[in-house]
């Protein structure tokens, strides 16, 4: 009986104790304790516009700005070629596996998906009050227009992608027309043009942010890649382009580092530097917090020297236009940024030169034997210091921040300078090819005449044409009115992020007409002696001629998102 | 009373002797006898069953293994006792009857711990291999998944790396997951399931090792059981009365590695020379100092960084007890210097446990083990591999000394200026400049309480916990040196300290209630139970640069960074309720059922619970009446089982959740945010998707198996056959950015392993002589069947660093071929003349114009020479192929155990058959340039002497280049794919045991000295230094690549082991 009466105390304790095991409920229940649910992020106003901040994200990425867009918009005309790693743009050998691209591919897609994903969590936030009505409708509206941007560059680079319109999707979805995609630019720009607000009464601590004048301003370009030159004109005369933005006077100020967010840019994408400019700096953390642009100077100069010049660009300025020194260095010439000039007094401030000078290196003497000050000279071209594979001419655009030295000096290599995406000088053009288009042939001449007249720093030749040919010949007067705008994107906006944009917009074929006439284009695909000026000494100096390939005026889709999207099919010009 | 425990067995029957003693006092024939039961090696045996078969007559040996007994005139003595062969000897006119046990890990009557049970190895009715005390013992090794490498069939183990604390891949059956970390199997440590490896535990406190393989078995431990389960029990006290202390000591020298032939100083100047001198653009533009090789000081990378070092080990257990109470406790410290600079690991075990029998109905026991470690490998794998690249001399660096370090501890460093130097550092001025610490802590504790209700019907609550801790610190402090002799144009080193901690605690709380009833020809075994288990983990860390070299205070420290998520907790639960039932008719027929049901916090409610059945029969069939006589078949068993498991190892918490977080500061990496008029504003993201549906993988088993012994239990083979079928691997896949994520997890795929294992073991004793045999040998062909719809392969996840063009992907998995295999082109040999490249060239051009080259546009004689495998004309990264598995064919060990009188002997072997190794570090020792950046790197001597020369045409060693990323000879080809198969002779030892005159007067009762060596040879036509290579980075896709791994080398160890009276 006693052992009895404990088994059944036993027995009743450990039931007692097998019970609550069972029963706990909610023990599989946790909470995420490093990243949060919607619920528990949005709460406050401050949040919902981080969540908008983040779409524009997206675009601070040198593999997506510099290697893709503008790589595109400046290597594919000629007007620039590559040294280094990605010379197969040179002779429009690109692959489908370039690095690059999958980058601005999947930039520009998360950003997309940023946006998507935007509209319900900002439309949810006004309904609780958590936004005002006023900047719910500027959040809605900046995410319709960078879904809308994104597409803009992603249908002008490869031609139709997928249209991922929803916030769910499983990305599986096939590509569109480059029409369809276009006519949705057109529709998130002119949703974004109710929703922004404008330039005018944009705060000063939003600079940088989409106003209703982008959303024109890109709207007008989208309705052009479908031929509504009307349309397009409607938008370009927006009163919220029209009133708001203007041509600085001075061209150089254009690009000025101390001149960011200028009246005339209409969108930029804005950088910021933060602790180290040098290699250990921003550049490790994926380039977001610094820009690149002393990439692009002499090596001489930063021991870099990734991309230069057609000397053609450089003989191709008419006489007496200011954009010239102020777009392509030659050997000879000064840097004449007012910044550069301020801080270094031109080149020759720069280490590499005054210590190449102080150690008696010919390359940073000039003629008469005093310190070099200009980009080379004409006897000693800067053609690189590795090896003499450069042509000799840089990009003066790319040379504004005065902060850096490249990888020299200090090595102040990455800096922060904004890039100017659109700009008025380019709704001006734009609203000419539309004029052209549309038969107001005199109307177009007035646009032409405002950009031309501020890069001739008054009133600009009646007669429109070229310097020299690419092989320094004379040349002809430009008449066709097509032609002079084509001309004038060439000469006002090379070096940025347009040029090869508009000229294939154009339509086809016009593109690689443009480019033949320019640089004499032609069936060899390896580089080719320059014919002319102090660089014509037979040698090989990194020009290349190789015509346009029928087809390769659009990039490769890139592999890796056809690998993980079977429902994408290559751009024919790239086989399968 | 019938029904006896067989732990209870013991005591029992020492108990039922008295009293038979007692009662025989009158008999007139019987007589007293005496003897000793001992190992073959000579050690005592107490607590063996010595009796008279079919009498009630016998008695228990002695902590000196030592028995009396008082006999009738004839009949036949028998010793049991669990873990040795049963013996027997006739009685005779002797009265000294002296026997010597085998250990029976194969004998089908030892007792084999299952999950939340045990039952005899002859009763199993699924597939488990167990490895016993005395077999780890034999070697002495750091961790016990060392000890296991061979020992079990079907269980794969390699060593990653030798490093000291160095890890180790095992797999059981086969890879069953793509996931990283997939593939590791649940450890059970006396009854408390872990998650991690066990390598903090102490080798001498295991009593035994048991390794769950097939479904029936595993299906228990539900969603974590698919990739087997290692049940680890600790050696307990003794019922005797009586009390054993143990001393194991030993200490080993580990021989410096081999290592690579490299050019010296005077031979790298001379290549390089050669090299700038070929470049007429001088594209390569060679440190000036080397254009005078006889004048440079050579310095020896290899020499410098690895030594011959020593380990030390030493135990003490004490393990005593009565009926009542038995007590086990140990101690123990391992020490281990290793061969390379500085790397050392060093362990404290402190054990407890303590079995107490409070009534006789209630039960309690209690298991402590607490781990300190400390650790440090500043120079390990990766960062080896990266020592053979190092220019073998320092001129013109540090104006103070060209040696790697002076009389005066001034450190060479390479010329900080020079492009092609400045890159390098002085590994050896890290490695003694730097400080580091990295300290962790185990605490594993559990106790239980038991009461036995009625006879069979036990009721038992447990509950433990596991605590682990880590702080660790790196200090690198900062190095002006470079500036101070160069000025500003050399970049300092900068200052860091990186500070981390975190810990975890663990703990279970588990109830089960088992049945064990006989009726008649019915036998049933029933054991259910219902568990909870929570996992904490917390941490804080993160890094700036300190004020000096002494504060290491990451409150002082400036440019703060906290590690970007994980200062803080995330707690993850399982809660699970299981059951298994195991039926026996006639002692003939067995079939058990086992099911569990687990919850998991990892997934989205509603989609928590999985259940995980398995079922298994086992014919007995020697019990049969056709058998019964058959006398060579000691025994035959047939075994078959079907079951299913989960496996949820490898996914983090929160997946299921859409969940956002902000972006990190502007000037850290990944930042979401963007600054408006130049003010950096924060960003937020969605960072993953909301996916509900996402599950544990599932593995279908089905395994067959039989048991068989001959001649007496002397021969035993065990032989299984298995599949398993693998699916919905949880992977983090590259996703179309479409999606919005570049990166999706997903349950993706579907696998297989098909096996057979094969152990057999044969054991022979003579009086004075034993020997035994033990060999395990398995195949497992492993395939991917499915993976993400839309693709047919995947390549590996994760890069191993492996730098240079193309090398980002070295390993391809298809469907229907092995996982990781290795990929990449197919070398043809090396392009031996320019017309050779023209013709190739020329036909490339007739395919496509617009790229008129076969290979490359720099293609020159003297390059690789690839397959065009597709045809095209061209060679593109479309043409590159599968080049073999890294999966062995076969693996297996083969143990030897001789003993003769005082001496023993035991010699160890382990191999694996039909593996290829891809040899990436052989790559780096043919490439000049330092591919993937500007520079220029050291070479093998093999190289240098054979490369292709338009004198030496070689057509396996390329020409030397200073830009091999655009020649491409060094891509990852076929090349570098060589044969891994290996046969190594892992141990040697020579034992000898004092006799007992000696140890007798110093109150010991054995005392055994021996001498052993760990890879003695190794039998391989593998060029690196070390065939065996392991799943790196617990990765499946990245199994069997040689990037310069920490290797192995030769141990020699002189151990004692001494038990006291």
């Amino acid at each position: 009986m006693k052992m009895n009466k404990k088994n059944i105390a036993f027995i009743a304790l450990l039931t007692a104790l097998i019970m609550p095991v069972g029963c706990k409920k909610d023990f599989l229940s946790r909470d995420s304790s490093f990243q949060a649910t919607a619920d528990a992020t949005f709460r406050k106003s401050t949040d919902v516009v981080a969540l908008v901040n983040s779409i524009y994200d997206g675009y601070q990425n040198s593999d997506l700005l510099k290697k893709s867009i503008w790589y595109y918009a400046n290597f594919t005309t000629h007007d620039f070629y590559n040294y280094g790693a990605d010379i197969a743009w040179n002779n429009y050998q690109i692959n489908s596996d370039f690095g690059a691209l999958s980058t601005f591919w999947n930039n520009a897609f998360i950003t997309i998906a940023r946006a998507n994903a935007a509209f319900k969590i900002i439309a949810t936030a006004k309904e609780n009050g958590v936004v005002t009505a006023a900047l719910a409708d500027r959040l809605t509206g900046e995410a319709y227009f960078l879904r809308g941007m994104s597409y803009y560059y992603l249908a002008g680079s490869f031609g139709g992608v997928p249209l991922e319109l929803k916030s769910e999707t499983d990305g599986l979805t096939p590509r569109s027309s480059q029409d369809e995609v276009f006519k949705q630019v057109v529709a998130d720009m002119k949703q974004a043009e109710t929703l922004l607000v404008s330039k005018a009464t944009l705060d000063k601590k939003d600079l940088g942010r989409a106003t209703k004048g982008s959303a024109y301003a890109y709207e007008g370009a989208a309705q052009m890649w479908l031929k509504d030159y009307a349309a397009a004109l409607t938008a370009f005369n927006s009163t919220e382009l029209t009133s708001n933005y203007h041509l600085l006077p001075n061209f150089a100020d254009v690009h000025e580092f101390s001149n960011q967010n200028n009246d005339e840019s209409i969108f930029e994408v804005q950088f910021e530097v933060s602790g180290s400019q040098s290699w250990d700096g921003g550049w490790q953390n994926g380039g977001e917090v610094a820009w690149i642009d002393d990439f692009s100077w002499p090596e001489e100069i930063s021991n870099f020297g990734y991309d230069y010049a057609n000397p053609g660009l450089w003989y191709s300025y008419q006489a007496g236009d200011k954009r010239k020194a102020l777009t392509v260095l030659g050997p000879g010439d000064q840097n004449i940024s007012p910044g550069i000039i301020a801080k270094w007094g031109g080149i020759k401030g720069y280490p590499a030169v005054t210590g190449g000078f102080a150690n008696g290196d010919a390359r940073f003497k000039a003629d008469d034997g005093t310190i070099i000050n200009t980009c080379g000279t004409l006897t000693k071209p800067w053609y690189g210091v590795s090896d003499q594979k450069r042509s000799g001419y840089y990009n003066a655009k790319k040379w504004r921040d005065p902060q850096l030295t490249g990888g020299t000096g200090s090595q102040i290599i990455f800096g922060s300078q904004n890039q100017i995406l659109m700009r008025y000088a380019e709704v001006l053009l734009s609203r000419a090819e539309c004029k052209v288009r549309t038969g107001d042939v005199a109307g177009a001449m007035a646009d032409l005449k405002i950009v031309r007249d501020r890069a001739f720093g008054g009133v600009a030749p009646a007669v429109m044409q070229d310097g020299l040919t690419y092989d320094g010949k004379a040349s002809t007067p430009i008449t066709d009115p097509l032609q002079m705008v084509l001309s004038e994107y060439r000469h006002e906006l090379t070096a940025e992020y347009s040029v090869f944009y508009d000229l294939r917009r154009a339509g086809p074929g016009v593109a690689s007409a443009f480019i033949k006439a320019a640089y004499g284009t032609d069936a060899t695909s390896t580089p080719q002696p320059y014919p002319y000026g102090p660089t014509a000494d037979g040698l090989l100096h990194g020009v290349w001629k190789t015509t346009l390939p029928e087809g390769r005026d659009i990039l490769p889709i890139p592999q890796a998102a056809i690998g993980l999207n079977p429902n994408l099919t290559q751009n024919p010009a790239y086989g399968k | 009373m019938r029904k006896l425990q067989i732990k209870n067995l013991v005591v029992l029957l020492c108990t039922s002797l008295t009293l038979c003693l007692m009662s025989m006092a009158g008999y007139a024939q019987s007589r007293q006898i005496t003897g000793t039961v001992t190992e073959t090696n000579g050690s005592p045996i107490p607590g063996a069953s010595v009796g008279v078969k079919g009498t009630s007559i016998g008695v228990v040996t002695d902590v000196t293994g030592s028995f009396k007994l008082v006999v009738p005139a004839t009949g036949t003595l028998s010793v049991t006792i669990i873990g040795y062969a049963s013996q027997e000897m006739t009685l005779g006119s002797g009265s000294v009857y002296n026997f010597k046990l085998a250990s029976s890990t194969s004998a089908l009557n030892e007792v084999v711990v299952i999950g939340y049970g045990t039952a005899k190895r002859k009763d199993l009715t699924g597939s488990v291999s167990s490895v016993s005390a005395e077999t780890i013992a034999k070697v002495p090794v750091p961790s016990l998944e060392n000890a296991l490498q061979g020992r079990a069939s079907g269980v794969q183990v390699t060593s990653n790396d030798g490093a000291p604390g160095g890890n180790t891949t095992i797999l059981i059956r086969g890879v069953g997951s793509l996931a990283s970390g997939g593939n590791n199997p649940l450890y059970v440590v006396d009854g408390y399931a872990i998650d991690g490896g066990i390598n903090n535990i102490n080798p001498s406190d295991i009593a035994t090792i048991d390794i769950l393989k097939d479904a029936s078995s595993t299906a228990i431990y539900g969603v974590r059981a698919a990739n087997g389960v290692v049940i680890v029990t600790t050696k307990k006290g003794r019922k005797d009365g009586g009390v054993q202390v143990t001393v194991d000591a030993y200490n080993a020298f580990q021989t410096k590695p081999k290592q690579y032939k490299l050019l010296n100083a005077q031979q790298w100047a001379t290549l390089a020379n050669e090299i700038a001198d070929a470049d007429p653009q001088h594209n390569f533009q060679e440190f000036p100092a080397w254009r005078d090789p006889a004048s440079l000081t050579n310095v020896d990378w290899q020499d410098a960084i690895y030594q011959s070092a020593k380990t030390q080990n030493y135990s003490l257990g004490i393990r005593g007890g009565n009926e009542k109470v038995q007590s086990a406790t140990s101690v123990g410290y391992y020490d281990q210097k290793g061969i390379v600079l500085n790397s050392f690991f060093k362990r404290v075990t402190l054990g407890s446990n303590l079995d107490y029998q409070a009534t006789k109905f209630l039960k309690s026991s209690t298991s402590i083990k607490y781990t300190y470690q400390n650790s440090n490998n500043p120079y390990g794998t990766g960062a080896l591999g990266n020592l053979t690249q190092l220019i073998p001399t320092l001129d013109g660096g540090n104006k103070l000394t060209n040696q790697i370090k002076d009389g005066n501890g001034n450190y060479g460093f390479y010329n900080p200026l020079n492009t092609y130097t400045s890159k390098y550092n002085n590994p050896v001025y890290s490695i003694e400049n730097n400080q580091y610490k990295n300290i962790a802590n185990f605490l594993l504790a559990n106790t239980s309480l038991e009461a036995t209700i009625i006879d069979g019907l036990r009721i038992k609550t447990f509950l433990g916990v596991n605590n682990k801790s880590y702080s660790g610190y790196f200090l690198q402090p900062e190095d002006t040196r470079a500036q101070t002799q160069y000025g500003p144009g050399a970049v300092p080193g900068n200052a860091n300290y990186n500070q981390h901690i975190n810990s975890t605690f663990d703990y279970t709380w588990e109830n089960t209630i088992a049945y064990t009833k006989t009726f008649g020809v019915h036998s049933i075994d029933f054991v259910g139970g219902v568990s909870q288990q929570e996992i904490t983990y917390s941490s804080m860390g993160g890094s700036g640069i300190p004020p000096n070299s002494s504060i290491r205070d990451l409150g002082q420290v400036t440019n703060l960074q906290l590690d970007r998520y994980g200062n803080g907790e995330s707690i993850y639960a399982l809660q699970s309720q299981y059951a298994r039932l195991t039926y026996k008719f006639t002692d003939k027929y067995l079939i058990t059922g086992t099911v569990r049901r687990d919850g998991s916090s990892k997934f989205d409610k509603g989609h928590q619970y999985g259940v995980f059945p398995s079922g298994a029969v086992a014919w007995k069939a020697k019990e049969e009446s056709f058998l019964k006589n058959v006398n060579w078949l000691t025994d035959l068993k047939f075994r078959g089982s079907y079951g299913k498991v989960g496996n949820q190892g490898s996914i983090p918490g929160f997946q299921y959740l859409a969940l956002y977080a902000s972006g990190s500061a502007a000037a850290t990496s990944g930042n979401n945010g963007y600054p408006f008029d130049k003010i950096f504003q924060p960003g937020i993201v969605q960072t993953q998707p909301a996916n509900p549906f996402l599950r544990w993988e599932t593995d279908y088993m089905t395994d067959f198996g039989m048991d068989a012994s001959f001649l007496n239990g002397e021969l035993s083979l065990t032989v299984d056959v298995f599949k398993r079928r693998s699916k919905d691997f949880l992977l983090t896949l590259a996703a179309p950015a479409q999606s919005g994520y570049t990166f999706l997890t997903r349950n993706v795929g579907s696998m297989e392993n098909k096996g057979l294992e094969v152990a057999l073991a044969y054991n022979h004793t003579t009086r004075d002589f034993h020997y035994g045999l033990n060999l395990t040998v398995s195949a497992i062909r492993n395939k991917l069947t499915e993976i993400a719809s839309g693709t047919n392969a995947v390549t590996n996840f994760g890069g191993l660093g492996l730098t240079g063009i193309g090398w980002s992907t070295f390993t391809q998995t298809n469907i229907g071929q092995p996982v990781g295999e290795f990929y990449g082109y197919q070398s043809l040999g090396i392009f031996q003349t320019q017309a050779q490249i023209d013709a190739l060239n020329a036909s490339a051009a007739a395919k496509n114009p617009s790229n008129p080259f076969y290979q490359k546009t720099a293609t020159a004689p003297g390059d690789r020479y690839f397959a065009d495998t597709n045809g095209d004309g061209q060679v593109t990264p479309s043409d590159q192929v599968s080049l073999g598995s890294p999966m062995p064919k076969f693996f297996g060990g083969l143990n030897i155990d001789l003993s003769y009188k005082a001496f023993d002997f035991n010699a160890y072997f382990y191999g694996v058959y039909g593996n290829k190794i891809l040899n990436y570090q052989q790559s780096s020792l043919q490439s000049f340039q330092n591919r993937g950046f500007v520079g220029v790197e050291n070479v093998s001597l093999e190289y240098f002497q054979n490369r292709w020369t338009t004198s030496n045409p070689s057509n396996v060693f390329s020409r030397a280049t200073y830009n091999d990323d655009a020649i491409g000879s060094n891509l990852p080809s076929s090349a570098w794919i060589e044969n891994g198969s290996f046969l190594k002779l892992k141990n040697v030892t020579l034992g000898y045991t004092l006799p007992k005159s000696i140890t007798e007067k110093a109150l010991l009762s054995k005392v055994r000295v021996y001498f052993s060596t760990q890879n003695l040879f190794t039998i391989t036509k593998y060029s690196g230094l070390d065939p065996e290579i392991g799943v790196q980075n617990g990765n499946a896709t990245q199994n069997g690549v040689d990037n310069g791994t920490y290797p192995g080398s030769r141990f020699y160890t002189v151990g004692l082991n001494v038990i006291f009276k």
